[in-house]
């Protein structure tokens, strides 16, 4: 009696330790899949005012940020670029980032004349015919 | 005799909470930084290269121009940002055919630029270019 008594009470016990590994394999796929949709995207880091407007499409995926701020300089990745150097930058960031979308972030009260030379730049680079500019729905 | 082995067995199954403790340390990281920008964008034509606009010279465009001082003329009539979707939309009543150039002065805002854009996506336009003017 008192040994069987004993089994039970050992048998109770492994019953009693969690299985673990399921939950292990859980959040191990978690794991792999926030690794591997984690894209770093290098945010140019100045904050613009962005212009209303009635059509936009929402950009996915994303991949490289240009931005240019009020006063006409152009942030890649938190520094400023030269319209000479942009060219070069771009072609860096492919390599990275070779689907995702390049969207310039242009600030409502930059100049024309700096946007529209960078957009002359990233169609020469990226072959563009469109150039997504950020902007906000109405 | 039994405890022993009961012992042995204990030290046999690995201890996994520390491991555990790393890939949730590892996924919460991934989490937190997994930053989900979203941007919503207009298209903007880049000027075409300079052979094919010699090649292909639009004599039924309509030029909406932007000036240093941000006044918009469309084919020389100067008009509001309200204003220009209506006389691009006459012009085109005019000549179904036009293409649509939106010329602008270096430092002419952006913000105009945009928003003469998206007038010309309300209006459907095809085959709108935006170029500078020299100088």
């Amino acid at each position: 009696m008192a040994r069987r008594k004993r089994i039970l009470a050992s048998d109770s016990s492994a019953e009693d330790d969690v299985n673990l590994t399921p939950m292990l394999d859980v959040v191990f796929i978690l794991l792999i899949f926030f690794i591997v949709t984690a894209q770093f995207i290098k945010e140019p880091g100045v904050d613009i005012s962005r212009t209303d407007v009635e059509n936009a499409e929402r950009q996915n995926p994303l991949g490289i940020l240009i931005a240019i701020d009020e006063e006409s300089d152009i942030y890649i990745d938190k520094e400023v670029v030269t319209l000479q150097e942009v060219g070069f930058r771009i072609r860096e960031l492919r390599e990275d980032n070779p689907k995702g979308r390049l969207v310039v972030q242009a600030d409502e009260d930059s100049d024309a004349g700096v946007l529209i030379s960078l957009m002359e730049i990233i169609y020469n680079e990226d072959g563009l015919t469109a150039v997504p500019v950020s902007v906000e729905k109405e | 005799m039994r405890g022993r082995q009961s012992k042995q067995a204990d030290e046999a199954s690995v201890d996994l909470t520390p491991m555990l403790d790393v890939v949730f340390i590892l996924l919460i990281f991934f989490i937190v930084t997994s930053t989900f920008i979203q941007e919503e964008a207009l298209g903007l034509e880049p000027p075409p290269p300079p052979s094919q606009a010699e090649s292909n010279p639009d004599d039924t465009a309509i030029l909406v121009y932007v000036g240093e001082d941000n006044l918009i003329t469309v084919n020389g009539r100067l008009t509001d940002i309200g204003g220009v979707r209506a006389n691009m939309e006459r012009l085109r009543a005019e000549n179904p055919e036009s293409a649509l150039i939106i010329q602008a002065h270096p430092r002419a805002r952006t913000g105009t630029i945009v928003k003469i854009r998206d007038e010309a996506y309300n209006a459907q336009m095809s085959r709108v270019n935006i170029v500078q003017s020299e100088g």
